[in-house]
């Protein structure tokens, strides 16, 4: 099963791509992934209800957030009430050892986002202050990096013995599906996508 | 805590009001330089000629920010502009157009932290019928200390 870990809507402020038309997009090009899920900036949408278009396109559509640390972009999957009252994710300097205990405390899994990005990825950020203590998995492949950036990722996670997740970040129609994460098992919801960060076995692609 | 403080009581308030006058030449320049090809935007013996959706997107009101907005620093650039498109302008329309601060939030990228500052211009013809609305983004950065 592949996922596109890492996307944004029209619901994000710099997303230009409506949902429909990432469906539209993922079968007349053929992508190869299962689905995508939604990580809209500094909120979850909870109004949104993305059953028809599953339905009607034969694409599984899960909802996170991306949220903004002291350490750089972190995608949080798993969200619920118990986790939204933990912290407030429009706030955009979160501490990242807080966002880490909390979504883990409430069931999710926090996954620090293009890592190897400056000034939003934990690289920097490690090598100035040190390491975040329950960090298991980054993402090491990310649609919108620049030249060396996902090495740079790449070499944390080996460094720090962390798994590896990919994601286009797509903002645009035709960014869906650059990156992607291959999972052994099949995914049908948020609750099995955050098992299978935990525990289970996956690796990250990149199409780029 | 922000890190650029600001008050939020700013959003909402009509700050300015500027008129506009629609001339079927600019009409045209603007159609050809956004490569149309649609009769309906080039070709002013259409039946239902107009000007092209993101038309009112080049009009700038008489001021960017309200009076006595706080200086939020030197740096910042313009993070573009998005269009909803409520009805047709004409030839020889006259736009209203009403200024005020839609949003203003916050978010980092590569470059730090930035403030963004939503400009919204609502555009009503001369028979006060909504034409459009124009969200522009206006990015503001803390000076390096």
């Amino acid at each position: 099963m592949i996922l596109d870990l890492h996307s944004h809507s029209i619901k994000s402020d710099d997303g230009r791509a409506k949902v429909e038309s990432y469906c539209q997009w993922i079968r007349k090009r053929e992508i190869p992934i299962d689905g995508f899920v939604l990580t809209e900036h500094r909120q979850f949408d909870e109004e949104s209800d993305y059953r028809p278009l599953e339905d009607r396109f034969g694409i599984l559509i899960l909802k996170g957030s991306e949220v903004e640390t002291d350490y750089g972009h972190v995608l949080v999957y798993g969200v619920n009430e118990d986790m939204q009252r933990a912290f407030d994710f429009g706030v955009i300097n979160l501490k990242l050892a807080e966002v880490v205990r909390e979504v883990e405390r409430s069931g999710g899994i926090a996954v620090p986002c293009h890592p190897g990005r400056p000034t939003v990825g934990m690289v920097a950020h490690y090598e100035e202050r040190g390491p975040i203590e329950g960090v298991r998995v980054v993402e090491v492949y990310n649609g919108g990096s620049r030249t060396g950036e996902d090495e740079a990722s790449l070499a944390l996670a080996e460094k720090y013995g962390y798994c590896g997740i990919g994601g286009s970040d797509a903002h645009m129609v035709s960014q869906i599906g650059h990156c992607a994460t291959k999972f052994e098992r099949g995914i049908q919801s948020v609750e099995e996508l955050v098992m299978e960060l935990k525990e289970g076995s996956f690796e990250a692609l990149s199409w780029r | 805590m922000a890190l650029i403080e600001i008050d939020r009581a700013w959003i909402g308030k009509e700050f300015d009001h500027s008129e506009f006058k629609v001339k079927q030449e600019e009409m045209l320049a603007f159609a050809r330089t956004c490569g149309e090809t649609d009769p309906r935007f080039t070709d002013p013996a259409h039946p239902d000629f107009q000007a092209p959706p993101n038309f009112t997107s080049k009009f700038v009101s008489r001021r960017i920010l309200p009076e006595a907005f706080p200086y939020l620093g030197a740096r910042g650039f313009d993070a573009g502009k998005t269009v909803e498109v409520l009805g047709p302008v004409r030839p020889d329309d006259t736009l209203t157009a009403h200024s005020k601060i839609a949003d203003i939030y916050e978010k980092t990228g590569r470059s730090g932290p930035m403030l963004f500052i939503v400009h919204r211009m609502e555009f009503s013809n001369q028979d006060d019928q909504p034409v459009s609305v124009v969200d522009w983004r206006l990015v503001r950065q803390p000076d390096p200390e």
